[in-house]
């Protein structure tokens, strides 16, 4: 009976209970469209980070981490790509001879890390070949060419062909220096990067290092995303004297942005409920004030304050769970389709979402497994903004509103 | 007819359905007192038809609140069929009026948004009664106040007066100890008041039902068999109508 009737209630004054059934549809859609869209924009710098910068696995000397320094290379590198190729859930192995250095041209000078790397292991592996913009790679039969980011091709007003300079300490802690000639200029998601990294050939860097055959980085991938902890584990009981690290650790930030994306969302929704429980607050008060002769009457009648509590918390409820379905069912549709179609944000500024590592096509992605939370965000305040109507109308005493 | 004074003395103790002991009701107690209702002293008789007459002010809502358990007097005792409903607590008090109190408002006070037949049933839903007796109850009511076939209209599609002997089927519903009806005429045109009072006052002669009105309508005080006069919230007269219509 209170059932029907609090449903029938709501439905009294259609246009006001309609008014709120949409505002809370369009607020929960908003806010499982913003969940989507983070979950996009997270998923798809955590895949940037995995696929083209880090690899879900990388290899270190133990020091070469907090120094940088070429120095603290892979002691017997042979023997270490042959253990990690053992481990069952590596897909992917790529190394890297990498040295702190400065570029320098007639325009300028610029800090820069420079990567040694054996193309086509590389291209397969950061996608690197999909990124260059210019230029096709490494010339083959060409020797000391650089393949340089367009942030800082821009910077130091270099082009394809254009020479320049880098100098490095090699192992001996000789200052080096050397003229390159850039073959390539490449684009990433992420602006950081491309002013930093510069790319030669791994034999010739390490030559001019004075280390030659030597390595300061294995990356890995491995077959799944969720297999990369295992196989770090595998890894360090596998290679006690080196460092193994997985993207997690070397790109902390990612890692913290996926632990806080969380939160944020959840604190979202909450502010978008809060704004919500004040307009459900005053639908209902106004609904209670409305029919206090009515309220008083039913008490009059012998309508236990219990049950009357329970009427108006199942008409908000019902008046709060009505636009529940429709707002989800908007952001649901609505992350499908940007899920497939993607939504091109460069509008926002292709430079400002890559100098934050981010793509600027995102594919949202609906958050099922957030789900529960939100639903459960809704019915807590749902619950909380009927309680003041509530106990304002088990308040209520017969004799005074039988009057009004 | 006749009239005579009521002989409570003489009256069985077990016929006696509300019992008031010099019960006041003092609004503003701290600063000027007013007395809504003072040191009234009242027996009701199972099957009485008697109506609380005077003039506006002079204490009957009150009263009638008082006797129906909605309000608390500041001074004496009320015993409904034995029990002191004075010393009930809030929710002994609603059970209380939920199984022993009819209520019929002056301005029918019906659910806008259930049937005449919910509103009816409204009580009988809240006592817990099966379907079975509900419909049964509700098909004898309505058979009563000449509506079978208006079970299922709102009451905004309903006339005051079909909304208001509604009401009396709501409040006969659960068979309680007696009916308040607070001014239940004062919102009917002549025809529809005079239809009222029949279904009334046939239920009181065939069933001994119990009413107690509170009116300015001389309609209902010439069909009254008691008569209570409250002056400035005191008994003023109490009155008996010997009914020589009544068929014993």
């Amino acid at each position: 009976m209170i059932f029907s009737l609090a449903w029938r209630n709501i439905w009294r004054n259609k246009a006001r209970s309609l008014v709120i059934m949409i505002s809370i549809a369009l607020g929960l859609f908003a806010g499982v469209a913003v969940l989507a869209l983070y979950e996009g924009m997270l998923k798809g710098r955590i895949r940037t980070v995995i696929d083209e910068e880090t690899g879900h696995i990388q290899i270190h000397h133990p020091l070469f981490s907090d120094e940088r320094e070429s120095g603290y290379y892979i002691p017997n590198p042979d023997a270490v790509l042959k253990t990690a190729a053992q481990v069952p859930e590596i897909e992917q192995i790529n190394i890297r001879t990498l040295a702190n250095g400065m570029l320098s041209t007639s325009t300028g000078t610029a800090g820069v890390q420079v990567t040694g790397i054996d193309t086509l292991s590389e291209f397969r592996f950061s996608l690197l070949k999909q990124k260059i913009k210019e230029g096709t790679g490494f010339k083959p039969g060409k020797s000391y060419q650089a393949i340089i980011g367009q942030k800082l091709a821009r910077k130091m007003k270099l082009e394809t062909g254009s020479k320049m300079v880098l100098m490095f300490n090699d192992t001996g802690n000789n200052l080096v220096s050397c003229a390159f000639r850039i073959s390539a200029i490449y684009q990433s998601s992420n602006a950081r990067l491309d002013e930093k990294l510069v790319y030669t050939d791994r034999r010739e860097l390490a030559e001019l290092l004075g280390m030659p055959g030597q390595i300061q980085e294995i990356a890995l991938k491995t077959k799944e995303d969720n297999q990369a902890e295992a196989a770090v584990s595998q890894l360090k009981s596998l290679l006690p004297g080196l460092k193994v690290e997985s993207w997690k650790e070397i790109s902390p930030e990612t890692d913290f942005l996926a632990k806080t994306v969380d939160s944020y969302s959840n604190i979202l929704i909450v502010i978008i409920m809060v704004a919500l429980a004040f307009g459900i607050l005053n639908t209902m008060l106004m609904a209670i004030m409305e029919r206090s002769r009515e309220i008083g009457m039913i008490a009059a009648l012998g309508m236990s304050r219990f049950r009357i509590f329970s009427l108006v918390l199942m008409e908000t409820v019902f008046l709060s769970m009505a636009g529940v379905p429709v707002g989800i069912l908007l952001g649901w549709g609505t992350a499908a389709y940007f899920n497939k179609n993607g939504l091109d944000l460069s509008g926002m500024g292709e430079e400002m979402m890559s100098s934050f590592g981010f793509k600027t096509m995102i594919y949202p992605e609906f958050p099922a497994e957030k789900l529960f939370s939100v639903l459960s965000i809704v019915v807590v305040t749902t619950l909380i903004s009927s309680l003041i109507p509530a106990f304002k109308a088990i308040n209520m005493k017969p004799v005074e509103n039988l009057k009004a | 007819m006749k009239t005579s004074k009521p002989d409570s003395a003489t009256a069985a103790k077990s016929d006696v359905v509300i019992d008031t002991h010099n019960i006041s009701r003092v609004y503003n107690p701290d600063t000027i007192p007013v007395y809504a209702i003072r040191n009234v002293h009242l027996h009701i008789k199972r099957g009485e038809f008697t109506a609380l007459v005077g003039p506006s002010g002079s204490g009957k809502t009150t009263l009638l609140n008082l006797i129906g358990g909605l309000d608390k007097p500041d001074q004496g005792r009320i015993l409904i069929n034995g029990t002191e409903i004075t010393a009930l607590s809030a929710g002994e008090l609603i059970e209380f009026r939920l199984y022993n109190i009819g209520f019929v408002f002056q301005s029918f006070n019906l659910i806008p948004v259930l049937t005449a037949g919910e509103n009816a049933e409204f009580i009988m839903l809240l006592q817990g009664k099966s379907k079975k007796e509900r419909d049964a109850r509700m098909k004898q009511l309505f058979r009563e106040i000449d509506m079978e076939d208006k079970m299922d209209r709102r009451p905004g599609e309903l006339s005051g007066g079909q909304q208001q002997r509604v009401a009396v089927a709501r409040a006969l519903a659960s068979k309680p100890q007696f009916i308040l009806a607070d001014e239940p005429t004062a919102n009917l045109d002549s025809k529809s008041a005079s239809n009222l009072l029949d279904i009334m006052d046939k239920m009181n002669r065939e069933e001994n039902i119990t009413f107690i009105f509170s009116t300015h309508d001389q309609r209902v005080i010439e069909r009254a068999r008691r008569v209570i006069t409250l002056v400035d919230g005191e008994v003023a007269s109490d009155t008996n109508v010997i009914d020589t219509s009544a068929p014993h």
